[in-house]
């Protein structure tokens, strides 16, 4: 039998991913890959989710059940998100988010 | 008697009604207050009568009637009069005087544009006298002492297009204020030691034993204090002489006969007060005596008439202070009354000199009027006599029973200054009446002097008459009916007379005048070459002994400097630091936190990010 995947572990590859795709959206310069990262930080939540549903809950369908929400939502958002970035982009040419800042004071 | 609250408000429905409508009304609308005090007059007579007829054991005490006044929690405030002998002589003497003064003005003002507002707030005047000394509790007495100096501001002030009118009523008015505040503060110490502010009550519980000495002094003290600004007594005396800018009439009404009285009259009302505490007593017989020689001092280099007489007032009024403080309510309120006719008399002569000699009253521009003005001259002299205290006029009698009360109680000093004063009132008094009315005319003005119209003799003969009788009814010699209507259960009375006493301050008077005659009627050249001789003290009195002067730097250097500390405390710390200030870190702040909101969305997910690491931190840490 395979030893099950210690808990600790799955948190701690979540959390690694939770921050690369922080790191992501801290620090990059195009939209699209920002919102890459940010899928990349719902994947993680994901992982962590089912983890914690395969450990701690009574029935592990229940963290798999609320990661199918998340993508559900995600993948809403990103459509939405990308229909954003491509209207920026038939505006200005380029999309980089140093140059939106018309919301300043 | 309950009809007595009629006799100050007649005086204040007239001074309504002249208030608003007297512009309209013939002569000023006169007769308005003229009625109203003559009904006063009327009903004090009545009340004077009842008060004999019901043989009351009278004497300073309280007065039967109370209505529900005031209801502020557990205070509960009576309005109510006092009828007894004092209030009743009192009310005799201000309604008989502002009635006669009054009739006075009518001559004496005559063709004044304003003289409507002079009889409303003479009505004014004589209705807030009247509820002072009718007042049987400290709230309506103080209401009264208020108004009775505001009035006295408003008419000193009454030519107010004369700067010097304007000062001297601000003076005035400020300088009793600071009386004032020690008058309300011994109220307030009263009412704290006895929870009242009625007069009776507060004696019975005195008379109990239950206010405790110290308590009574300070009252007593700090009362004095009002009654040292309205009476003028040293130091609280420099308004008086300024406040002769006022008409004549109010100098007589008000700064010789009644306002300068309610002084004396509250230290008479509050007798049990000052009895009970030695300190006080001394208090009063000092600063008495202290001014009555000062102020006589002072009027020796006066050369305008109505600054003498004011002196002499203050002078008076010391004689009257020093007499409480002796013990004798009797003596200082026979002084009280004679002084008022002789006094008013004297100043409504001044004025008809004024009026003869169109406004002169400088004694070294005038002179020999007595033959221009036969009957003004000769009351003045009256007058005068009486007020030196000349054997058997009124002064004499009511000036012995003082300085008999000094005496017998052992004051020497203060016997001694009484009769030095007495000569140096004599003294000053006829110096002016040489000047003024023997001699001959030193000025065009003088000259032309023409005799006084009847409407200003007429009331200059019934004072005169007074001047000469009233003090009579405090002689020995008709059974002294005065003392035994007027007195206090605690007054000491003045055991071991001595024949030393009338002889004295008789001597006294007679050598002022005397030495006033061959000084300044005879020998002409006397009066300079000893002003010469007596170089500095002429100086140190004509400057009116520096007390104006010491004044002035006082407000200069104490109170203006506080006044622009203050000034500059208001602007820069309450304006420029915490308004502005509180706008200003506002404004700013805002403009620091402005720059956080770039529009850069990596900006705000940072911003979310830490704020999310703090709550989360800080529920971990927070357990």
């Amino acid at each position: 039998m395979i030893e099950a995947v210690p808990l600790e572990h799955v948190v701690l590859l979540a959390t690694i991913l939770f921050g690369i795709g922080l790191y992501g959206v801290l620090s990059r310069r195009n939209a699209v890959a920002i919102l890459m990262a940010v899928e990349l930080m719902l994947n993680a939540v994901n992982i962590n989710f089912i983890g914690f549903g395969m450990y701690l809950a009574p029935d592990p369908t229940v963290g798999q059940i609320i990661a199918i929400f998340v993508i559900t939502v995600a993948a809403a958002e990103v459509a939405l998100g990308l229909a954003i970035v491509l209207q920026i982009f038939r505006r200005k040419s380029n999309i980089n988010v140093d140059e939106l800042d018309l919301l300043r004071w | 008697m309950s009809l007595a609250w009629l006799i100050p408000a007649l005086s204040v429905a007239a001074f309504v009604l002249l208030t608003f409508a007297g512009r309209r009304m013939p002569g000023g609308g006169a007769i308005v207050s003229l009625a109203a005090v003559a009904a006063g007059f009327g009903l004090a007579v009545y009340g004077f009568l009842d008060l004999r007829a019901a043989d009351v054991e009278v004497n300073v005490g309280p007065g039967p009637f109370a209505a529900d006044f005031l209801n502020a929690g557990d205070l509960s405030l009576k309005l109510g009069m006092v009828i007894d002998s004092l209030s009743i002589t009192m009310l005799l003497i201000v309604t008989f005087l502002s009635f006669v003064i009054q009739l006075y003005s009518v001559g004496y003002m005559r063709g004044d544009p304003r003289i409507h507002w002079f009889f409303a707030a003479v009505a004014l005047f004589t209705a807030a006298m009247l509820g002072l000394v009718l007042a049987n509790n400290l709230i309506i007495l103080y209401v009264s002492w208020e108004l009775v100096g505001l009035c006295s501001y408003l008419l000193i002030g009454y030519w107010w297009e004369k700067p010097s009118a304007r000062e001297a009523a601000k003076k005035a008015f400020v300088m009793t204020r600071i009386g004032d505040v020690g008058l309300l503060i011994g109220i307030l110490v009263l009412f704290k030691a006895t929870g009242s502010f009625e007069i009776d009550e507060i004696f019975t519980q005195l008379r109990a034993g239950a206010i405790p000495g110290e308590t009574v002094t300070l009252a007593a003290i700090l009362m004095f204090l009002g009654a040292m600004g309205k009476s003028g007594q040293f130091p609280l005396h420099v308004w008086l002489p300024d406040a002769m800018e006022g008409p004549t009439p109010v100098s007589a009404l008000i700064h010789a006969a009644t306002m300068v009285t309610a002084g004396v009259y509250l230290v008479a009302r509050m007798f049990p007060l000052f009895v009970a505490s030695d300190a006080a007593m001394l208090v009063v017989l000092t600063i008495g005596t202290i001014t009555a020689i000062l102020a006589a001092l002072l009027a020796l280099v006066e050369t305008d008439m109505k600054r003498v007489l004011a002196y002499s007032t203050i002078s008076q009024l010391g004689y009257m202070m020093f007499a409480l403080g002796t013990g004798s309510v009797t003596a200082a309120m026979l002084h009280l009354g004679g002084h008022a006719f002789f006094k008013a008399l004297l100043f409504l002569g001044a004025g008809a000199v004024m009026h003869s000699t169109t406004g002169i009253v400088d004694i070294d521009r005038l002179g020999g009027l007595r033959r221009k003005m036969p009957v003004t001259t000769w009351t003045f002299v009256i007058g005068a006599l009486s007020l030196a205290g000349f054997p058997l006029l009124s002064g004499f009698w009511s000036k012995d029973l003082i300085l008999n009360s000094a005496f017998a109680g052992g004051h020497w000093v203060t016997f001694v200054v009484g009769v030095v004063t007495a000569g140096l009132t004599a003294f000053y008094m006829f110096r002016v009446i040489f000047r003024v009315f023997f001699g001959e005319a030193r000025s065009d003005e003088a000259r032309n002097a023409h005799p006084a119209e009847r409407l200003l003799t007429l009331p200059l003969v019934v004072l005169a008459f007074f001047a000469v009788v009233f003090g009579w009814l405090g002689s020995k010699l008709v059974g002294d009916p005065f003392g035994r209507f007027v007195f206090a259960i605690e007054q000491i009375e003045a055991h071991g007379e001595s024949i030393w006493v009338v002889v004295l301050s008789s001597a006294a008077a007679i050598m002022g005048i005397l030495a006033a005659y061959s000084v300044y009627q005879r020998n002409r050249p006397r009066a300079a070459s000893i002003r010469a001789a007596a170089g500095g003290v002429h100086t140190f009195l004509a400057k009116r002994a520096y007390m104006d002067a010491m004044y002035q730097w006082l407000i200069d250097n104490v109170s203006l400097t506080l006044a622009a500390f203050l000034a500059m405390f208001d602007r820069r710390v309450v304006n420029d630091a915490a308004v502005d200030g509180v706008g200003a870190s506002v404004r700013l702040s805002g403009r620091a936190l402005r720059r956080s909101v770039t529009g850069l969305l990596y900006n705000y997910a940072a911003l979310m990010v830490v704020g999310i690491l703090v709550l989360a931190i800080g529920l971990v840490l927070a357990g």
